[in-house]
């Protein structure tokens, strides 16, 4: 595939390409690094839950170093799931993922205030995902997943499975209730 | 054995991994149609036809990840980057030991393929425990992907030898490139090769009360993530070493080519954990740190976009090409060698930057477990890689066998087909995962419709669109692929299709003595992966001493 002669293009040669090149990588390393800046931001001011160490600050009998025994919930709060009102003021919830439900199979949860959300599967693992917002957590058994959020809209929403976890995964839906401040306390 | 007949025996067992890939990618892709008009709202696994022969849709998307994505770019890539440094360095190797890879790759191959095909082992290609498959599955697993390391051996092995002989020499780009990546795939694979030796065997036997999920999981993902590199790699030598001659033109700069390599070897492994932001007891800490390499190996992917760009841009002006982008016309646009791998290239850019995206733990939230990610890996394995390699076959079969390539007009419309039903394919999928939808997930059988009240009708209706169009350009590709397979030999490959190598533009030269700076410091690739061991060690082994001190055996499920 020869040139045509009569149209010489000016043809990159190495020096200019070297320049090019330098530049370029510049360009491309300082994307990199400000795209970590930018995620380290939202990690640090919280924009999205991210799973804590664990307990995430609470303490959970039965649960050593985030783990527990799947054959034996029985031990711990994870035998009542659902919410509960701490002493001090805080809430936490505690949820079984089992093949295909969650329980509570309806959470309710008061819009504004901060819950501590602790998951964990009794057989296989299953996925924690919230319609609607960025809440997303994996269930595993054996493990303790524990992160803190705050609904701030009253309303439903979807509570969907999205690890696969066998034959009825796509059948695993159930619901998170927010409801509206001081209307909580009936309803328990 | 002469000189002739060792060639015709190397070809050979190239050509027989690269058919094994093929056949593993044609029953993987009719399979997805299926699943894309699933997304798309339409439920065909009730069909009689299709009921005898996919148990379930999990078992079907269990064939449909292992073929495409564990199968076919390991058997493409063993035969692939075995070939092509052997060639280059002038090499012989010893082609018994060749052969009885191939033949044990294939032994694993067909014993996973038993409890697959069975509904034995409808575990997905993450087969994450506790939920449990038959033995076999795991055996044949393990022989496949530890024949790989075989391969890696064989290959490095040739390259010290051939050092040896050639004291003081600059190792020829494709043998480096080939020998680099490799390097890379054997830090990748331990991961792996533990979790399915160490723990999931002896479990899947009954030698052991149960598993850990999240240590298994973790050395999943060790692997999981460095994978993707080994998919688009071996693409990328072609891209950088062949497609500028392909195009007219020269390659931009031997020198910086191997830098990028180097990178990749460097930081290809430890970065896993970004997978696994949803996961508990994973310390934040290190979830950014390896955030924070995941963005650092974009760069030698941005690296590679210059390159390849001004390598095209030099090809385009030697056609008589002009304008700022008016020269992109003059590219050889008909040829489906060509614009199989530059079209790849198009859909790389577009999932590269989705997967810089996707690393984000900010983002990952919103579209962990999406419909969002398989949106994504099409575009990337499913066309980058896919695509090239496609391309890279309608040469490379004739190369191999001289045989003729029966259409280049259907080749051709089998590869723009591919690019476009992919492109329509990620954005419906992609625009359904922002919405939550769940991937793998039987969405279209659903008892309760979690997604109603969303507006999803217009990327429901493209993914469904995708799948038809899909499903053409496979019909069109294989058929061109097979008739070509079952013609008679008429050429001798090495005159009618050589090796199609380019110049450079800034060569890197023969000789390290008068070499560059960088060529000098990419040539010792033994030393460079020690450090790229060494990196890993230091960041995976807090989190996995960590994991296996507070190890939590649970028992083993089989739920499908
Ligand atoms: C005809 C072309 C193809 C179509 C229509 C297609 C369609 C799909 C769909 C809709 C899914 C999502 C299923 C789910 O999450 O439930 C999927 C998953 C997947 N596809 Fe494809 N695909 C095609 C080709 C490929 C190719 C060429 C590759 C790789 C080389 C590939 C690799 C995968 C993998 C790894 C998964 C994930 C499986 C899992 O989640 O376990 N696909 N495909
Ligand atoms: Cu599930
Ligand atoms: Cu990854």
């Amino acid at each position: 595939m020869a040139p045509r002669p009569s149209a010489p293009a000016p043809r990159l040669e190495h020096h200019s390409l070297e320049r090019y090149e330098a530049i370029w990588f510049g360009i491309a390393t300082l994307m990199a690094v400000l795209l970590f800046v930018a995620a380290i931001a939202s990690f640090i001011s919280g924009t999205y839950t991210a799973i804590e160490g664990t307990g995430g600050g609470h303490h959970i009998t039965g649960v050593e170093s985030g783990r527990l025994d799947p054959r034996n919930l029985a031990a711990t709060p994870f035998a009542e799931p659902g919410l509960r009102e701490n002493p001090d003021g805080t809430l936490e919830a505690f949820v079984v993922a089992r093949a295909f439900a969650f329980q509570p199979a309806t959470l309710r949860v008061p819009a504004g205030r901060p819950v501590t959300i602790h998951l964990t599967s009794a057989d296989v693992m299953h996925g924690y995902q919230v319609t609607g917002t960025n809440i997303n957590a994996t269930a595993i058994p054996g493990q303790v997943t524990s992160f803190t959020t705050t609904f701030r809209r009253p309303g439903t929403l979807s509570l969907v499975c999205n690890e696969y976890c066998g034959t009825g995964h796509h059948n695993m839906v159930n619901t998170i209730v927010v409801e509206a401040p001081g209307t909580q306390n009936q309803t328990e | 054995m002469g000189d002739v007949a060792y060639l015709a025996s190397l070809k050979k067992v190239t050509q027989f991994y690269i058919v094994t890939a093929f056949l593993a990618l044609f029953i993987g892709v009719l399979i997805g149609p299926l699943q894309a008009l699933n997304y798309g709202g339409i439920n065909v696994y009730e069909w009689p036809v299709i009921r005898n022969l996919l148990g379930s849709y999990y078992q079907g998307l269990s064939l449909h990840g292992v073929l495409n994505a564990l199968v076919f770019t390991q058997f493409f890539i063993s035969g692939w980057m075995l070939y092509l440094p052997v060639r280059d360095l002038g090499m012989r190797i010893n082609l018994r030991f060749a052969w009885f890879t191939y033949a044990l790759m294939t032994l694993g191959l067909l014993l996973a393929a038993v409890p697959l095909l069975t509904n034995g082992a409808t575990l997905l290609y993450t087969f994450y425990p506790p939920m449990q498959g038959d033995a076999l599955f795991y055996i044949g697993a393990a022989l496949m992907v530890g024949s790989s390391l075989l391969v890696v051996g064989q290959v490095v092995h040739t390259w010290l030898r051939w050092k040896r002989a050639n004291p003081g020499k600059v190792t020829p780009l494709v043998a480096f490139m080939s020998v680099a990546t490799w390097m890379m795939w054997a830090l990748a694979a331990l991961g792996i090769v533990v979790e399915v030796v160490a723990l999931l065997i002896p479990w899947s036997l009954g030698l052991v009360g149960g598993v850990d999920p999240l240590v298994s999981k973790t050395l999943f993902w060790w692997t999981g993530h460095a994978i993707v590199y080994f998919w688009v790699l071996p693409a990328y030598i072609s891209w950088y070493a062949f497609l500028p001659r392909q195009a007219g033109g020269r390659l931009a700069s031997e020198p910086l080519t191997r830098l990028v390599f180097v990178m990749f070897l460097l930081s290809s492994v430890p970065v896993g954990l970004h997978h696994q932001y949803a996961d508990p007891n994973i310390p934040n800490l290190w979830k950014n740190i390896h955030m924070f390499l995941t963005f650092l190996i974009a760069v030698p992917s941005l690296l590679t976009a210059f390159s390849v760009g001004a390598a095209l841009e030099d090809a385009a002006r030697a056609r008589g090409g002009r304008g700022l982008f008016g020269w992109v016309a003059q590219l050889p646009w008909g040829n489906a060698v060509f614009s199989a791998q530059v079209l790849a290239m198009v859909s790389f850019i577009a999932g590269g930057a989705g997967g810089v995206v996707n690393a984000s733990s900010s983002f990952s939230g919103v579209v962990h477990n999406t419909t969002w990610i398989p949106g994504h890996f099409h575009i990337t394995v499913g066309t980058a890689t896919t695509l090239t390699f496609m391309g890279v076959s309608l040469w490379l079969i004739p190369h191999l066998t001289g045989k003729r390539l029966p259409s280049l007009r259907l080749a051709s419309w089998s590869v723009w087909t591919w690019f476009f039903g992919m492109m329509v394919f990620a954005l419906g999928m992609h625009w359904q995962g922002l919405y939550g939808v769940p991937r793998r997930s039987q969405v279209s059988a659903a008892a309760v419709d979690a997604f109603g009240n969303l507006p999803l009708a217009l990327p429901t209706l493209l993914t469904a669109v995708s799948g038809v169009i899909l499903l053409v350009s496979a019909v069109l590709y294989f058929s061109v692929l097979f008739r070509m397979l079952l013609s008679p030999r008429v050429d001798d490959g090495e005159q009618a299709a050589p090796l199609p190598y380019s110049e450079a533009i800034s060569p890197a030269g023969e000789s390290l003595a008068t070499a560059s700076p960088l060529v000098r410091a990419t040539e010792p690739l033994l030393a460079l992966w020690a450090a790229a061991l060494v990196l890993v060690v230091l960041m995976y082994g807090p989190v996995m001493a960590r994991l296996f001190a507070e190890m939590q055996l649970v028992p083993g499920w089989r739920l499908y």
